[in-house]
Protein backbone atom coordinates (compact mmCIF):
# COMPACT_ATOMS: atom_id res chain seq x y z
CA UNK A 1 0.00 0.00 0.00
CA UNK A 2 2.69 2.44 -0.99
CA UNK A 3 3.85 5.14 1.32
CA UNK A 4 3.21 5.56 4.98
CA UNK A 5 2.90 8.62 7.13
CA UNK A 6 5.81 9.30 9.40
CA UNK A 7 5.10 7.09 12.35
CA UNK A 8 4.36 8.66 15.74
CA UNK A 9 6.12 7.40 18.83
CA UNK A 10 5.23 3.89 19.89
CA UNK A 11 3.85 5.10 23.21
CA UNK A 12 1.56 7.54 21.38
CA UNK A 13 0.28 4.78 19.12
CA UNK A 14 -0.38 2.44 21.99
CA UNK A 15 -2.12 5.05 24.08
CA UNK A 16 -4.61 5.45 21.24
CA UNK A 17 -4.99 1.70 20.83
CA UNK A 18 -5.31 1.12 24.55
CA UNK A 19 -9.13 1.32 24.82
CA UNK A 20 -9.59 -1.36 22.17
CA UNK A 21 -6.97 -3.61 23.71
CA UNK A 22 -8.39 -3.19 27.21
CA UNK A 23 -11.95 -3.95 26.17
CA UNK A 24 -10.73 -7.01 24.34
CA UNK A 25 -8.67 -8.20 27.26
CA UNK A 26 -11.56 -7.69 29.64
CA UNK A 27 -14.20 -9.45 27.55
CA UNK A 28 -12.19 -12.14 25.76
CA UNK A 29 -8.82 -12.93 27.31
CA UNK A 30 -9.39 -12.59 31.04
CA UNK A 31 -12.60 -14.64 30.95
CA UNK A 32 -10.81 -17.29 28.91
CA UNK A 33 -7.98 -17.46 31.44
CA UNK A 34 -10.47 -17.52 34.30
CA UNK A 35 -12.38 -20.36 32.79
CA UNK A 36 -9.20 -22.33 32.16
CA UNK A 37 -8.47 -21.81 35.85
CA UNK A 38 -11.94 -22.86 36.98
CA UNK A 39 -11.97 -25.83 34.63
CA UNK A 40 -9.49 -27.47 37.03
CA UNK A 41 -11.93 -27.20 39.93
CA UNK A 42 -15.11 -28.80 41.01
CA UNK A 43 -17.11 -25.70 41.69
CA UNK A 44 -20.81 -24.98 41.90
CA UNK A 45 -20.50 -21.23 42.15
CA UNK A 46 -20.31 -21.13 45.92
CA UNK A 47 -17.42 -20.16 48.16
CA UNK A 48 -15.78 -23.56 48.32
CA UNK A 49 -14.17 -25.24 45.36
CA UNK A 50 -12.01 -28.36 45.08
CA UNK A 51 -8.97 -28.63 42.89
CA UNK A 52 -9.39 -31.76 40.79
CA UNK A 53 -6.72 -31.32 38.12
CA UNK A 54 -7.68 -32.64 34.72
CA UNK A 55 -10.65 -34.55 36.04
CA UNK A 56 -13.19 -32.27 34.31
CA UNK A 57 -11.43 -32.81 31.01
CA UNK A 58 -11.20 -36.57 31.35
CA UNK A 59 -14.88 -36.53 32.24
CA UNK A 60 -15.58 -34.36 29.20
CA UNK A 61 -13.83 -36.79 26.88
CA UNK A 62 -16.01 -39.61 28.20
CA UNK A 63 -19.18 -37.51 28.40
CA UNK A 64 -21.66 -39.11 26.00
CA UNK A 65 -24.02 -36.12 26.24
CA UNK A 66 -21.30 -33.71 25.20
CA UNK A 67 -20.39 -35.79 22.16
CA UNK A 68 -24.04 -36.21 21.35
CA UNK A 69 -24.44 -32.43 21.28
CA UNK A 70 -21.30 -32.14 19.19
CA UNK A 71 -22.83 -34.67 16.82
CA UNK A 72 -25.90 -32.45 16.60
CA UNK A 73 -23.70 -29.47 15.73
CA UNK A 74 -22.13 -31.58 13.01
CA UNK A 75 -25.48 -32.71 11.61
CA UNK A 76 -26.63 -29.10 11.45
CA UNK A 77 -23.35 -28.05 9.86
CA UNK A 78 -23.42 -30.72 7.16
CA UNK A 79 -27.07 -30.08 6.35
CA UNK A 80 -26.35 -26.35 6.22
CA UNK A 81 -23.39 -26.77 3.92
CA UNK A 82 -25.52 -28.85 1.57
CA UNK A 83 -28.75 -26.87 2.00
CA UNK A 84 -27.59 -23.29 2.40
CA UNK A 85 -24.65 -23.34 0.05
CA UNK A 86 -26.37 -25.61 -2.46
CA UNK A 87 -29.58 -23.61 -2.68
CA UNK A 88 -27.73 -20.30 -2.53
CA UNK A 89 -25.44 -21.38 -5.36
CA UNK A 90 -28.29 -22.47 -7.63
CA UNK A 91 -30.25 -19.29 -6.91
CA UNK A 92 -27.17 -17.13 -7.48
CA UNK A 93 -26.48 -18.73 -10.87
CA UNK A 94 -30.11 -18.26 -11.93
CA UNK A 95 -30.23 -14.68 -10.65
CA UNK A 96 -27.21 -13.90 -12.80
CA UNK A 97 -29.30 -14.32 -15.93
CA UNK A 98 -30.53 -11.10 -17.50
CA UNK A 99 -34.00 -12.49 -18.21
CA UNK A 100 -34.89 -13.11 -14.57
CA UNK A 101 -37.63 -10.71 -13.55
CA UNK A 102 -37.51 -8.57 -10.41
CA UNK A 103 -33.90 -9.46 -9.59
CA UNK A 104 -33.45 -6.58 -7.16
CA UNK A 105 -36.66 -7.54 -5.40
CA UNK A 106 -35.64 -11.19 -5.05
CA UNK A 107 -32.23 -10.23 -3.72
CA UNK A 108 -33.73 -7.94 -1.09
CA UNK A 109 -36.37 -10.42 -0.01
CA UNK A 110 -34.00 -13.40 0.15
CA UNK A 111 -31.59 -11.44 2.33
CA UNK A 112 -34.25 -10.17 4.75
CA UNK A 113 -34.18 -13.15 7.16
CA UNK A 114 -30.44 -12.59 7.70
CA UNK A 115 -31.10 -9.37 9.61
CA UNK A 116 -33.83 -10.81 11.84
CA UNK A 117 -32.91 -11.79 15.40
CA UNK A 118 -32.33 -15.56 15.55
CA UNK A 119 -34.71 -15.67 18.51
CA UNK A 120 -37.52 -14.30 16.38
CA UNK A 121 -36.73 -16.75 13.59
CA UNK A 122 -37.10 -19.48 16.20
CA UNK A 123 -40.47 -18.15 17.33
CA UNK A 124 -41.77 -17.76 13.79
CA UNK A 125 -40.87 -21.36 13.05
CA UNK A 126 -42.43 -22.50 16.31
CA UNK A 127 -45.64 -21.06 14.93
CA UNK A 128 -45.10 -22.68 11.53
CA UNK A 129 -44.49 -26.09 13.13
CA UNK A 130 -47.30 -25.78 15.64
CA UNK A 131 -49.45 -28.90 15.91
CA UNK A 132 -52.90 -27.38 15.47
CA UNK A 133 -52.34 -23.84 14.23
CA UNK A 134 -49.14 -24.13 12.23
CA UNK A 135 -48.86 -23.36 8.52
CA UNK A 136 -46.99 -26.58 7.82
CA UNK A 137 -49.61 -28.96 9.15
CA UNK A 138 -52.29 -26.69 7.70
CA UNK A 139 -50.80 -26.98 4.22
CA UNK A 140 -50.37 -30.74 4.59
CA UNK A 141 -54.00 -31.05 5.62
CA UNK A 142 -55.02 -28.95 2.64
CA UNK A 143 -53.11 -31.30 0.34
CA UNK A 144 -54.79 -34.32 1.97
CA UNK A 145 -51.45 -35.55 3.26
CA UNK A 146 -52.72 -36.15 6.81
CA UNK A 147 -50.32 -39.05 7.22
CA UNK A 148 -47.38 -36.61 6.90
CA UNK A 149 -48.53 -34.51 9.80
CA UNK A 150 -46.02 -34.72 12.63
CA UNK A 151 -45.34 -33.22 16.01
CA UNK A 152 -42.32 -31.61 14.34
CA UNK A 153 -40.63 -30.37 17.47
CA UNK A 154 -41.72 -33.13 19.85
CA UNK A 155 -40.56 -36.21 18.00
CA UNK A 156 -36.99 -37.00 19.16
CA UNK A 157 -36.27 -38.78 15.89
CA UNK A 158 -36.84 -35.80 13.63
CA UNK A 159 -36.45 -32.80 15.90
CA UNK A 160 -32.84 -32.14 14.96
CA UNK A 161 -33.90 -31.80 11.32
CA UNK A 162 -36.86 -29.62 12.26
CA UNK A 163 -34.57 -27.16 14.05
CA UNK A 164 -32.08 -27.17 11.17
CA UNK A 165 -34.57 -25.97 8.57
CA UNK A 166 -35.03 -22.51 10.15
CA UNK A 167 -31.26 -22.14 10.32
CA UNK A 168 -30.94 -22.94 6.63
CA UNK A 169 -33.89 -20.68 5.87
CA UNK A 170 -32.36 -17.74 7.71
CA UNK A 171 -28.90 -17.79 6.15
CA UNK A 172 -29.44 -18.67 2.47
CA UNK A 173 -29.53 -14.94 1.70
CA UNK A 174 -26.05 -14.28 3.05
CA UNK A 175 -24.44 -16.95 0.88
CA UNK A 176 -26.56 -15.93 -2.08
CA UNK A 177 -25.13 -12.42 -1.96
CA UNK A 178 -21.58 -13.68 -1.42
CA UNK A 179 -21.91 -15.99 -4.43
CA UNK A 180 -23.50 -13.30 -6.59
CA UNK A 181 -20.61 -10.95 -5.87
CA UNK A 182 -18.15 -13.67 -6.77
CA UNK A 183 -20.03 -14.61 -9.97
CA UNK A 184 -19.91 -11.03 -11.15
CA UNK A 185 -16.14 -11.06 -10.92
CA UNK A 186 -15.81 -13.91 -13.43
CA UNK A 187 -14.90 -12.23 -16.74
CA UNK A 188 -17.51 -12.78 -19.43
CA UNK A 189 -14.82 -13.63 -22.01
CA UNK A 190 -14.30 -16.93 -20.23
CA UNK A 191 -17.90 -17.90 -20.89
CA UNK A 192 -17.81 -16.60 -24.45
CA UNK A 193 -14.83 -18.73 -25.40
CA UNK A 194 -16.44 -21.72 -23.70
CA UNK A 195 -19.57 -21.16 -25.72
CA UNK A 196 -17.51 -21.16 -28.89
CA UNK A 197 -16.21 -24.54 -27.82
CA UNK A 198 -19.81 -25.66 -27.55
CA UNK A 199 -20.32 -25.58 -23.78
CA UNK A 200 -23.86 -24.88 -22.63
CA UNK A 201 -25.97 -24.50 -19.47
CA UNK A 202 -24.99 -27.03 -16.86
CA UNK A 203 -21.62 -27.70 -18.51
CA UNK A 204 -20.67 -24.05 -18.21
CA UNK A 205 -21.57 -24.05 -14.53
CA UNK A 206 -19.68 -27.27 -13.85
CA UNK A 207 -16.51 -26.58 -15.81
CA UNK A 208 -16.19 -22.82 -15.43
CA UNK A 209 -18.30 -21.30 -12.68
CA UNK A 210 -17.50 -23.85 -9.98
CA UNK A 211 -13.71 -23.92 -10.48
CA UNK A 212 -13.59 -20.12 -10.77
CA UNK A 213 -15.47 -19.80 -7.47
CA UNK A 214 -13.29 -22.24 -5.58
CA UNK A 215 -11.95 -19.66 -3.14
CA UNK A 216 -15.35 -18.19 -2.43
CA UNK A 217 -16.81 -21.63 -1.84
CA UNK A 218 -13.98 -22.30 0.60
CA UNK A 219 -14.75 -19.14 2.53
CA UNK A 220 -18.45 -20.00 2.53
CA UNK A 221 -17.83 -23.49 3.91
CA UNK A 222 -15.68 -22.02 6.65
CA UNK A 223 -18.33 -19.44 7.53
CA UNK A 224 -20.90 -22.19 7.63
CA UNK A 225 -18.80 -24.26 10.01
CA UNK A 226 -17.97 -21.39 12.35
CA UNK A 227 -21.58 -20.19 12.31
CA UNK A 228 -23.03 -23.58 13.12
CA UNK A 229 -20.54 -24.47 15.84
CA UNK A 230 -21.94 -21.57 17.85
CA UNK A 231 -25.58 -22.13 17.07
CA UNK A 232 -27.74 -21.47 20.13
CA UNK A 233 -30.44 -18.78 20.00
CA UNK A 234 -33.04 -20.37 17.75
CA UNK A 235 -32.73 -23.84 19.24
CA UNK A 236 -32.90 -22.35 22.73
CA UNK A 237 -36.29 -20.80 22.01
CA UNK A 238 -37.63 -23.63 19.83
CA UNK A 239 -36.92 -26.69 21.94
CA UNK A 240 -34.45 -25.72 24.65
CA UNK A 241 -32.49 -28.73 23.43
CA UNK A 242 -35.34 -31.18 23.96
CA UNK A 243 -37.21 -33.41 23.97
CA UNK A 244 -34.70 -34.96 26.35
CA UNK A 245 -31.40 -34.00 24.83
CA UNK A 246 -32.36 -34.84 21.26
CA UNK A 247 -31.77 -31.31 19.88
CA UNK A 248 -29.08 -30.17 22.32
CA UNK A 249 -26.07 -28.48 20.75
CA UNK A 250 -22.73 -27.72 22.45
CA UNK A 251 -23.59 -24.16 23.48
CA UNK A 252 -26.91 -25.32 24.89
CA UNK A 253 -25.17 -28.12 26.81
CA UNK A 254 -22.66 -25.67 28.29
CA UNK A 255 -25.56 -23.39 29.20
CA UNK A 256 -27.60 -26.17 30.85
CA UNK A 257 -24.62 -27.49 32.79
CA UNK A 258 -23.57 -24.06 34.01
CA UNK A 259 -26.86 -22.31 34.61
CA UNK A 260 -29.27 -25.21 35.01
CA UNK A 261 -27.20 -27.37 37.34
CA UNK A 262 -24.76 -24.65 38.34
CA UNK A 263 -21.72 -26.82 37.72
CA UNK A 264 -19.52 -23.88 36.79
CA UNK A 265 -16.23 -25.80 36.89
CA UNK A 266 -17.45 -28.42 34.48
CA UNK A 267 -19.26 -25.76 32.43
CA UNK A 268 -15.92 -23.99 32.00
CA UNK A 269 -14.32 -27.20 30.79
CA UNK A 270 -17.13 -27.65 28.26
CA UNK A 271 -16.65 -24.08 27.04
CA UNK A 272 -12.93 -24.59 26.58
CA UNK A 273 -13.59 -27.89 24.81
CA UNK A 274 -16.09 -26.16 22.54
CA UNK A 275 -13.66 -23.41 21.61
CA UNK A 276 -10.87 -25.89 20.86
CA UNK A 277 -13.14 -28.07 18.72
CA UNK A 278 -14.55 -25.13 16.74
CA UNK A 279 -11.20 -23.50 16.11
CA UNK A 280 -9.76 -26.89 15.16
CA UNK A 281 -12.53 -27.50 12.64
CA UNK A 282 -12.20 -24.01 11.19
CA UNK A 283 -8.46 -24.38 10.76
CA UNK A 284 -8.90 -27.86 9.30
CA UNK A 285 -11.43 -26.65 6.75
CA UNK A 286 -9.14 -23.79 5.88
CA UNK A 287 -6.31 -26.24 5.27
CA UNK A 288 -8.51 -28.58 3.21
CA UNK A 289 -9.99 -25.81 1.13
CA UNK A 290 -6.58 -24.31 0.54
CA UNK A 291 -8.33 -21.01 1.08
CA UNK A 292 -6.42 -17.85 1.80
CA UNK A 293 -5.39 -17.24 5.34
CA UNK A 294 -6.09 -13.96 7.08
CA UNK A 295 -3.30 -11.73 5.84
CA UNK A 296 -2.37 -8.88 8.13
CA UNK B 1 -39.85 -22.74 -32.96
CA UNK B 2 -39.19 -25.86 -30.92
CA UNK B 3 -35.84 -24.76 -29.56
CA UNK B 4 -37.09 -21.28 -28.93
CA UNK B 5 -40.18 -22.63 -27.20
CA UNK B 6 -38.03 -24.87 -25.05
CA UNK B 7 -35.84 -21.96 -24.01
CA UNK B 8 -38.87 -19.86 -23.14
CA UNK B 9 -40.30 -22.58 -20.96
CA UNK B 10 -36.93 -23.15 -19.25
CA UNK B 11 -36.84 -19.45 -18.48
CA UNK B 12 -40.37 -19.61 -17.12
CA UNK B 13 -39.45 -22.54 -14.89
CA UNK B 14 -36.43 -20.72 -13.47
CA UNK B 15 -38.41 -17.54 -12.92
CA UNK B 16 -41.00 -19.56 -11.08
CA UNK B 17 -38.32 -21.28 -9.00
CA UNK B 18 -36.80 -18.01 -7.85
CA UNK B 19 -40.23 -16.59 -7.13
CA UNK B 20 -41.06 -19.68 -5.07
CA UNK B 21 -37.99 -19.17 -2.91
CA UNK B 22 -38.76 -15.51 -2.41
CA UNK B 23 -42.25 -16.43 -1.30
CA UNK B 24 -40.82 -19.03 1.11
CA UNK B 25 -38.63 -16.32 2.61
CA UNK B 26 -41.17 -13.56 2.89
CA UNK B 27 -44.43 -15.39 3.48
CA UNK B 28 -43.79 -16.53 7.06
CA UNK B 29 -42.94 -12.94 7.98
CA UNK B 30 -46.01 -11.54 6.24
CA UNK B 31 -48.17 -14.26 7.77
CA UNK B 32 -47.04 -13.22 11.25
CA UNK B 33 -47.68 -9.57 10.39
CA UNK B 34 -51.22 -9.86 9.09
CA UNK B 35 -52.29 -12.57 11.54
CA UNK B 36 -51.24 -10.29 14.38
CA UNK B 37 -54.25 -8.13 13.51
CA UNK B 38 -56.78 -10.92 13.98
CA UNK B 39 -58.60 -11.95 17.10
CA UNK B 40 -57.78 -15.34 18.50
CA UNK B 41 -61.10 -16.64 17.34
CA UNK B 42 -60.68 -15.40 13.76
CA UNK B 43 -57.27 -17.00 13.72
CA UNK B 44 -58.43 -20.40 14.92
CA UNK B 45 -61.16 -20.54 12.28
CA UNK B 46 -58.70 -20.13 9.43
CA UNK B 47 -55.00 -19.73 10.11
CA UNK B 48 -54.14 -18.49 6.61
CA UNK B 49 -56.95 -16.06 5.79
CA UNK B 50 -56.39 -12.31 5.79
CA UNK B 51 -57.93 -10.39 8.67
CA UNK B 52 -61.39 -9.03 7.90
CA UNK B 53 -61.13 -6.28 10.48
CA UNK B 54 -58.10 -4.81 12.18
CA UNK B 55 -57.76 -5.83 15.77
CA UNK B 56 -55.15 -3.40 17.10
CA UNK B 57 -55.83 -4.42 20.69
CA UNK B 58 -53.10 -7.08 20.33
CA UNK B 59 -50.57 -4.33 19.87
CA UNK B 60 -51.76 -2.32 22.83
CA UNK B 61 -51.56 -5.43 24.99
CA UNK B 62 -48.13 -6.39 23.72
CA UNK B 63 -46.73 -2.93 24.12
CA UNK B 64 -48.14 -2.06 27.56
CA UNK B 65 -49.30 -5.19 29.40
CA UNK B 66 -46.51 -7.27 27.89
CA UNK B 67 -44.03 -4.53 28.89
CA UNK B 68 -42.42 -4.58 25.46
CA UNK B 69 -42.04 -0.79 25.62
CA UNK B 70 -39.61 -1.25 28.48
CA UNK B 71 -37.53 -3.87 26.67
CA UNK B 72 -37.48 -1.70 23.56
CA UNK B 73 -36.25 1.22 25.63
CA UNK B 74 -33.51 -0.90 27.20
CA UNK B 75 -32.45 -2.21 23.81
CA UNK B 76 -32.35 1.32 22.43
CA UNK B 77 -30.17 2.45 25.34
CA UNK B 78 -27.76 -0.50 25.15
CA UNK B 79 -27.56 -0.27 21.35
CA UNK B 80 -26.98 3.47 21.26
CA UNK B 81 -24.30 3.43 23.95
CA UNK B 82 -22.55 0.41 22.47
CA UNK B 83 -22.67 1.70 18.91
CA UNK B 84 -21.11 5.04 19.88
CA UNK B 85 -18.29 3.30 21.76
CA UNK B 86 -17.80 0.74 19.01
CA UNK B 87 -17.49 3.40 16.34
CA UNK B 88 -15.12 5.52 18.41
CA UNK B 89 -12.80 2.67 19.36
CA UNK B 90 -13.14 0.96 15.99
CA UNK B 91 -12.38 4.13 14.07
CA UNK B 92 -9.24 4.94 16.04
CA UNK B 93 -8.00 1.34 16.02
CA UNK B 94 -8.74 0.87 12.32
CA UNK B 95 -6.98 4.12 11.50
CA UNK B 96 -3.79 3.26 13.36
CA UNK B 97 -3.71 -0.28 12.03
CA UNK B 98 -4.00 0.88 8.43
CA UNK B 99 -1.83 4.02 8.45
CA UNK B 100 1.17 3.09 10.54
CA UNK B 101 3.50 0.16 10.72
CA UNK B 102 4.74 -0.37 14.23
CA UNK B 103 5.91 -3.06 16.55
CA UNK B 104 3.10 -5.43 17.42
CA UNK B 105 0.80 -4.22 14.65
CA UNK B 106 0.34 -7.65 13.06
CA UNK B 107 -0.25 -9.32 16.39
CA UNK B 108 -2.96 -6.79 17.20
CA UNK B 109 -4.54 -7.12 13.77
CA UNK B 110 -4.69 -10.89 14.10
CA UNK B 111 -6.05 -10.55 17.63
CA UNK B 112 -8.94 -8.39 16.50
CA UNK B 113 -9.75 -10.63 13.56
CA UNK B 114 -9.53 -13.63 15.85
CA UNK B 115 -12.54 -12.09 17.55
CA UNK B 116 -14.56 -12.81 14.42
CA UNK B 117 -13.57 -16.46 14.44
CA UNK B 118 -13.61 -17.41 18.10
CA UNK B 119 -16.95 -19.02 18.87
CA UNK B 120 -18.26 -16.30 21.14
CA UNK B 121 -20.68 -18.65 22.81
CA UNK B 122 -17.70 -20.38 24.36
CA UNK B 123 -17.30 -17.15 26.31
CA UNK B 124 -20.78 -17.30 27.87
CA UNK B 125 -19.78 -19.17 30.99
CA UNK B 126 -16.33 -17.54 31.37
CA UNK B 127 -17.76 -14.05 31.05
CA UNK B 128 -20.54 -14.82 33.48
CA UNK B 129 -17.97 -15.98 36.06
CA UNK B 130 -15.87 -12.85 35.59
CA UNK B 131 -18.89 -10.55 35.83
CA UNK B 132 -20.15 -12.31 38.92
CA UNK B 133 -16.83 -12.06 40.71
CA UNK B 134 -16.60 -8.37 39.93
CA UNK B 135 -20.27 -7.74 40.79
CA UNK B 136 -20.98 -6.37 37.34
CA UNK B 137 -24.05 -8.48 36.64
CA UNK B 138 -27.48 -6.99 36.26
CA UNK B 139 -26.67 -3.38 35.58
CA UNK B 140 -27.94 -1.06 32.88
CA UNK B 141 -24.41 -0.95 31.47
CA UNK B 142 -23.52 -4.63 31.92
CA UNK B 143 -24.10 -5.46 28.29
CA UNK B 144 -22.23 -2.56 26.77
CA UNK B 145 -18.67 -3.90 26.81
CA UNK B 146 -19.51 -7.40 25.49
CA UNK B 147 -21.58 -5.88 22.69
CA UNK B 148 -18.76 -3.50 21.81
CA UNK B 149 -16.25 -6.33 21.76
CA UNK B 150 -18.26 -8.51 19.41
CA UNK B 151 -19.09 -5.61 17.11
CA UNK B 152 -15.53 -4.27 17.00
CA UNK B 153 -13.77 -6.70 14.64
CA UNK B 154 -16.10 -5.97 11.72
CA UNK B 155 -15.88 -2.21 12.26
CA UNK B 156 -12.09 -2.27 12.56
CA UNK B 157 -11.85 -4.33 9.43
CA UNK B 158 -14.22 -2.16 7.38
CA UNK B 159 -12.46 1.03 8.44
CA UNK B 160 -9.02 -0.42 7.94
CA UNK B 161 -9.78 -1.45 4.38
CA UNK B 162 -11.59 1.80 3.61
CA UNK B 163 -8.58 3.81 4.76
CA UNK B 164 -6.48 2.07 2.14
CA UNK B 165 -8.66 3.64 -0.53
CA UNK B 166 -8.32 7.25 0.60
CA UNK B 167 -5.17 9.18 -0.29
CA UNK B 168 -2.69 9.99 2.40
CA UNK B 169 -1.99 13.55 1.14
CA UNK B 170 -4.71 15.29 3.15
CA UNK B 171 -3.32 14.00 6.40
CA UNK B 172 0.21 14.83 5.35
CA UNK B 173 -0.80 18.38 4.57
CA UNK B 174 -2.49 18.69 7.94
CA UNK B 175 0.58 17.46 9.76
CA UNK B 176 2.80 19.81 7.77
CA UNK B 177 0.53 22.66 8.84
CA UNK B 178 1.19 21.61 12.39
CA UNK B 179 -2.15 19.99 13.21
CA UNK B 180 -2.03 17.52 16.08
CA UNK B 181 -2.77 13.83 15.69
CA UNK B 182 -6.09 14.15 17.48
CA UNK B 183 -7.36 17.08 15.46
CA UNK B 184 -6.25 15.47 12.18
CA UNK B 185 -7.99 12.30 13.21
CA UNK B 186 -11.32 13.91 14.03
CA UNK B 187 -11.38 17.04 11.85
CA UNK B 188 -10.01 15.52 8.66
CA UNK B 189 -10.07 11.73 8.61
CA UNK B 190 -13.36 11.18 10.43
CA UNK B 191 -15.44 13.23 7.95
CA UNK B 192 -13.76 11.49 5.02
CA UNK B 193 -14.79 8.12 6.45
CA UNK B 194 -18.46 9.08 6.63
CA UNK B 195 -19.71 6.49 4.10
CA UNK B 196 -17.98 3.56 5.75
CA UNK B 197 -18.84 4.85 9.21
CA UNK B 198 -22.53 4.84 8.41
CA UNK B 199 -22.29 1.25 7.18
CA UNK B 200 -20.51 0.39 10.44
CA UNK B 201 -23.19 2.10 12.51
CA UNK B 202 -26.04 0.28 10.80
CA UNK B 203 -24.49 -3.17 10.96
CA UNK B 204 -23.31 -2.85 14.56
CA UNK B 205 -26.74 -1.58 15.49
CA UNK B 206 -28.42 -4.62 13.90
CA UNK B 207 -26.05 -7.09 15.55
CA UNK B 208 -26.32 -5.47 18.96
CA UNK B 209 -30.10 -5.09 18.78
CA UNK B 210 -30.43 -8.80 17.94
CA UNK B 211 -27.87 -10.16 20.40
CA UNK B 212 -29.38 -12.79 22.67
CA UNK B 213 -27.15 -15.13 24.72
CA UNK B 214 -25.13 -12.52 26.61
CA UNK B 215 -28.23 -10.49 27.32
CA UNK B 216 -29.75 -13.71 28.64
CA UNK B 217 -27.07 -14.54 31.18
CA UNK B 218 -25.74 -11.13 32.24
CA UNK B 219 -29.10 -9.52 33.02
CA UNK B 220 -31.53 -10.97 35.47
CA UNK B 221 -33.76 -8.08 36.50
CA UNK B 222 -36.97 -7.88 34.51
CA UNK B 223 -36.68 -4.08 34.27
CA UNK B 224 -33.30 -4.21 32.52
CA UNK B 225 -33.87 -6.90 29.91
CA UNK B 226 -33.38 -6.18 26.22
CA UNK B 227 -35.93 -7.00 23.56
CA UNK B 228 -34.79 -10.49 22.43
CA UNK B 229 -34.80 -11.76 26.02
CA UNK B 230 -37.88 -9.75 26.94
CA UNK B 231 -39.69 -11.24 23.98
CA UNK B 232 -39.02 -14.77 25.24
CA UNK B 233 -40.66 -13.78 28.53
CA UNK B 234 -43.58 -12.30 26.68
CA UNK B 235 -43.99 -15.43 24.57
CA UNK B 236 -43.89 -17.51 27.73
CA UNK B 237 -46.84 -15.53 29.09
CA UNK B 238 -49.06 -15.69 26.04
CA UNK B 239 -48.33 -19.14 24.60
CA UNK B 240 -51.93 -19.92 23.77
CA UNK B 241 -52.94 -16.67 22.11
CA UNK B 242 -51.23 -16.80 18.73
CA UNK B 243 -52.23 -13.43 17.25
CA UNK B 244 -51.13 -11.84 20.51
CA UNK B 245 -47.74 -13.54 20.25
CA UNK B 246 -47.43 -12.42 16.67
CA UNK B 247 -48.11 -8.81 17.63
CA UNK B 248 -45.25 -9.06 20.13
CA UNK B 249 -42.96 -10.49 17.48
CA UNK B 250 -43.86 -7.71 15.05
CA UNK B 251 -43.23 -5.01 17.65
CA UNK B 252 -39.79 -6.42 18.37
CA UNK B 253 -38.67 -6.72 14.75
CA UNK B 254 -40.25 -3.57 13.37
CA UNK B 255 -37.18 -1.38 14.05
CA UNK B 256 -34.92 -3.93 12.37
CA UNK B 257 -37.18 -4.30 9.34
CA UNK B 258 -37.53 -0.53 8.90
CA UNK B 259 -33.77 -0.04 9.06
CA UNK B 260 -33.32 -2.85 6.57
CA UNK B 261 -35.88 -1.57 4.07
CA UNK B 262 -34.41 1.92 4.19
CA UNK B 263 -30.77 0.92 3.94
CA UNK B 264 -30.64 -2.59 2.52
CA UNK B 265 -27.99 -1.83 -0.10
CA UNK B 266 -25.51 -0.67 2.52
CA UNK B 267 -26.35 -3.49 4.90
CA UNK B 268 -25.92 -6.21 2.29
CA UNK B 269 -22.67 -4.73 1.06
CA UNK B 270 -21.16 -4.31 4.53
CA UNK B 271 -22.23 -7.68 5.88
CA UNK B 272 -20.84 -9.50 2.88
CA UNK B 273 -17.52 -7.67 3.09
CA UNK B 274 -17.28 -8.55 6.77
CA UNK B 275 -18.36 -12.15 6.32
CA UNK B 276 -15.86 -12.86 3.58
CA UNK B 277 -13.06 -11.41 5.67
CA UNK B 278 -13.95 -13.48 8.72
Amino acid sequence: MGKKLSTPRLTTIYSFLLPGILVYAFIVFIPLLLSIYFSFYKWNGGLSKDFIGFHNYSQLIRDAKFWFSFRNNMIITVLSIVGQLGIAFVLAVILQAKWVRLREFHRTVLFLPVVLPAVVVGFIWNLIYSQNYGILNGVLKGLHLQSWIHPWLDDPKIVIYSVTIPIIWQWIGLYLIIFMASLQSIPSEVYESAEMDGATGVKKVWFITLPMMRDTLGVAVMLCISGNMKIFDNIFVMTGGGPGISSTVMAQYAYNTSFGQFKLGYGSAISIGMIIISLGLILLSRRLMGGRSVEP
Amino acid sequence: MNRKGAITSVKAVFNALIAAFSVLCIFPILWVMYSSLKTQQQFSVNILSLPTSFHFQNYVTAFWNGKLYRYLGNSAFVSATSVVLTILIGFITGYFLSRFSFKGRNVLYTMFLFGMLVPVYGLLVPLFIEYRNLHLLDHRLSLVLPEVTFALPLVIFLIESFMKSIPIEMEEAAYVDGASLVSTLFRIVFPMCRPVLSTCIIISFLNIWNEFPFALILINTQELKTIPVGLTNFVGQYTVNYPQLMAGIVVSILPVILVYLLLYKRIIQGMVAGAVKG
